[in-house]
């Protein structure tokens, strides 16, 4: 099924929801229902089994959980300014979709999909070609740092807006996950805003899949109840970045 | 006979050229209907005139790097867009990252550079003739091909380039570089010229292997110094004694610095550089080069410049990879563009745009064009990427302004060359693209890792993606 006929069928099956920005507490950044998909809402648990606090979270630092499925990695930043509010996406067959803000006490937090939208390059066990590259850190990619930089062909993303492209050959915005806070500063993921790029890193890596899940089955399964989120060093072997 | 939809997309993209009239005139939107309409096509094609086989918004001559990115991405901004595109082969071959089949590096076949046409033609749903473009008529706005006449509103041409033996070599004759295209290819046009490359090379006995570097625009500028490491790699793995001989006409060659650091640690002296010199002739039979090396003489004259002297100099060789004078492909020619006077031709522009400055109809990227970017696959990606936009605009009455007239575009290029191999180590380049009033120019940019080394392993991992996303871009 492609893109379009996931969105024509939003509210028709009950698989795709809107969201409704009452139901949810703290702030909610995906508000117009078109480019949203939830997925299980899940439990941010750092490499010991432990809660993820948002208070905990180290400014400017990569940390990567796996979401929605059990071998898409996201990638989560404690940015060191505010997110930009309300920003209007669009992706590259049109649809055009809002993304309102990050979440935290000063809209520091957010969440992207971390498979490139270009094309789909993205952290492994083994390696990482897209992450966050911190303000005091060189890219090639773009005139300044502080940007979600993709190695591969040099693309980036403003992690302020949504994760907008910037430059480099990538047009669609990297994939939002959407993350809320709980009561007691805890972390959930619920779902994904935005042209994620899922089905064609399915069909793309099937030989990394079967060695790092087990197949391309398995690596699809949904992460339920917690998903493990450790920092990006702690994730792959190498970070490679221009 | 039942035919479903999936074998008669094959057989109509990758197909003989037979059905290739019935590709073209039968199929409008749909590239699965092609074979299935070849009987009405015939019909159809009479009202298109005696000579045509058909008529498309936008024809695309290329179905390289340049033009199946057009092609894309037209289709990406309006399905419904017509086009049609020729190619006069029926596969797709890689050029970037082959050198890395010649050193033999994990994984790196002949396969791994073969796509076929298949997949987007499917995908985009673009109209395919398999032809070989033997003549442009700008003013009937019509392109001959070895499998008919075809008329176009907008035309693109990323035909790549040819090879300029005959500037370089005035005295060979037609058989002479008949000969030498056989035994010692450029292997910068892929296909058999690197299957051939590849045999000699596990063929040789002990002796060397030399690589020429042609002065003058050519086709990726790293390819002859990441060649030259690949058969290092190679000759050390199969214990072959002997050296790799890199000649150049000019002084230097592509990101120098960055390849001599990776040789000197890898290679030893095993990889010979020879500047200034310039190739004059081959003798096949006893493989032997002869060039013309000019040095000083570290005497100086009256106006204090050095005094130069030229030598004619031979080496013996095992294995000859002659990379000659490049040029535009003859597809520029017979569209008798206006183009610059050097030994490439490059295709005038008009102005910060991938439109062809003698004719508003006519559009080219990739090597061909006449701005001061780099000839690289990534380069051509980007050119595709804004020609697409320029002729979407227009088509919808309007008129796109490319960004980099206002602001340089960061990376616009970069290009990845594999140095060394177990483990695999590579250095890179980036170009930042800037317009400077008349043309759009790169700069480049050879970064050092972390490490302070320029060859990095982590480049090497790059290189690979970087070549999975370009072919996923054009081929999935
Ligand atoms: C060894 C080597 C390594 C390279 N490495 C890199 C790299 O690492 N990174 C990088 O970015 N670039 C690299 N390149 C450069 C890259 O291959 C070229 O810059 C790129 O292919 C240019 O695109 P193009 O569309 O101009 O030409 P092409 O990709 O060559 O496409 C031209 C197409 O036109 C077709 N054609 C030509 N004449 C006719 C005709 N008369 N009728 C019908 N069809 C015709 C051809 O068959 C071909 O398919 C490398 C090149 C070489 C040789
Ligand atoms: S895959 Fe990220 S820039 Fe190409």
């Amino acid at each position: 099924m492609d893109r379009r006929n996931f969105l024509k069928v939003v509210g028709a099956t009950g698989a795709f929801i809107a969201v409704n920005p009452s139901t949810i507490q703290n702030e909610l950044f995906a508000n117009t229902g078109a480019m949203f998909r939830a997925y299980e809402r899940v439990q941010l648990l750092d490499g010991a089994g432990a809660p993820i606090k948002i208070s905990q979270l180290k400014k400017e630092m990569n940390y990567v959980f796996n979401y929605p499925h059990v071998s898409t990695p996201a990638i989560l930043l404690n940015l060191d300014e505010s997110t930009a509010k309300d920003v209007k996406l669009t992706s590259e067959t049109g649809e055009e979709y809002v993304w309102e803000s990050g979440i935290g006490k000063d809209r520091t937090v957010v969440a992207y999909s971390a498979i490139c939208s270009h094309q789909l390059a993205h952290p492994t066990p083994d390696d990482s070609f897209l992450q966050y590259v911190q303000k005091d850190k060189p890219t090639m990619a773009f005139e300044r740092s502080g940007v979600i930089v993709c190695s591969s062909h040099l693309s980036s993303f403003d992690a302020r807006e949504g994760a907008k492209r910037l430059s480099g050959p990538a047009i669609d915005p990297l994939a939002s996950v959407v993350i809320e806070v709980g009561e007691d500063d805890t972390l959930w993921a619920v779902g994904v805003l935005g042209s994620d790029r899922f089905h064609d890193y399915f069909k793309t890596f099937k030989p990394e899949l079967k060695k790092f899940y087990g197949g391309k089955r398995k690596g699809k399964k949904l992460v339920k109840i917690s998903a493990k989120t450790v920092p990006l060093t702690e994730y792959t072997k190498e970070i490679i970045q221009y | 006979m039942e035919m479903n939809r999936r074998d008669a997309l094959k057989f109509g993209a990758v197909g003989a050229a037979t059905v290739a009239a019935a590709t073209m005139t039968g199929c409008s939107t749909k590239a699965g209907e092609m074979a299935s309409s070849a009987t009405s096509s015939a019909a159809s094609a009479v009202g298109l005139g005696a000579d045509l086989i058909g008529k498309h918004k936008v024809v695309i001559i290329g179905g390289g790097i340049g033009g199946m990115t057009v092609a894309n991405n037209l289709k990406k901004k309006d399905k419904d867009m017509d086009i049609l595109v020729i190619e006069k082969n029926d596969t797709f071959m890689s050029c970037p990252v082959s050198n890395t089949y010649i050193g033999k590096l994990e994984g790196m076949t002949l396969g791994s550079f073969i796509f076929d046409y298949a997949q987007p033609i499917q995908k985009h749903g673009y109209n395919w003739l398999q032809g070989e473009v033997m003549a442009i008529d700008r003013s009937a706005k019509v392109v001959t091909t070895s499998s008919g006449a075809v008329g176009y509103d907008i035309l693109v041409l990323s035909p790549g380039i040819g090879y300029n033996y005959e500037a370089q070599f005035p005295t060979w004759s037609p058989e002479k570089i008949a000969h030498i295209k056989r035994v010692a290819p450029a292997a910068l046009i892929p296909g058999s010229e690197h299957v051939i490359l590849e045999r000699n090379l596990n063929n040789m006995e002990d002796g060397d292997v030399v690589i020429t570097i042609p002065s003058g625009k050519f086709r990726c500028p790293p390819a002859p110094a990441e060649r030259a490491s690949m058969v290092a790699t190679f000759m050390q793995k199969e214990e072959i004694e002997g050296k790799v001989i890199l000649i150049a006409e000019g002084a230097g060659f592509a990101k120098k610095p960055a390849f001599i650091e990776s040789w000197e640690a890898l290679y030893g002296d095993k990889i010979v550089f020879i500047p200034n010199s310039k190739v004059t002739d081959v003798d096949p039979d006893t493989k032997v080069l002869t060039y013309a090396q000019t040095t000083g003489t570290g005497k100086k004259d009256e106006d204090d410049f050095e005094i130069m002297k030229t030598e004619t100099k031979t080496h013996k060789y095992e294995v000859l990879n002659l990379i000659p004078l490049n040029k535009a492909s003859d597809v520029i020619g017979m569209a008798g563009l206006e183009v610059t006077k050097d030994t490439f031709g490059k295709v005038k522009m008009n102005g910060c745009s991938f439109q062809t400055k003698t004719d508003e109809d006519v559009y080219a990227v990739g090597d061909v064009v006449g701005h001061g970017i780099p000839p690289s696959g990534q380069t051509a990606n980007w050119a595709g990427k804004q020609c697409a936009e320029e002729i979407s605009a227009r088509l919808k009455g309007g008129s796109y302004e490319l960004p980099v007239k206002k602001a340089p575009v960061k990376a616009g290029n970069v290009c990845y060359s594999m140095v060394g191999d177990m483990p695999e180590t590579a250095i890179m380049v980036t170009h930042d693209f800037s317009w400077n009033g008349s043309a759009i120019m790169g700069k480049g940019n050879v970064p050092k890792g972390p490490n302070g080394l320029y060859r990095q392993t982590g480049t090497a991992k790059a290189l690979r993606d970087w070549y999975r996303g370009l072919m996923a871009d054009m081929f999935s």
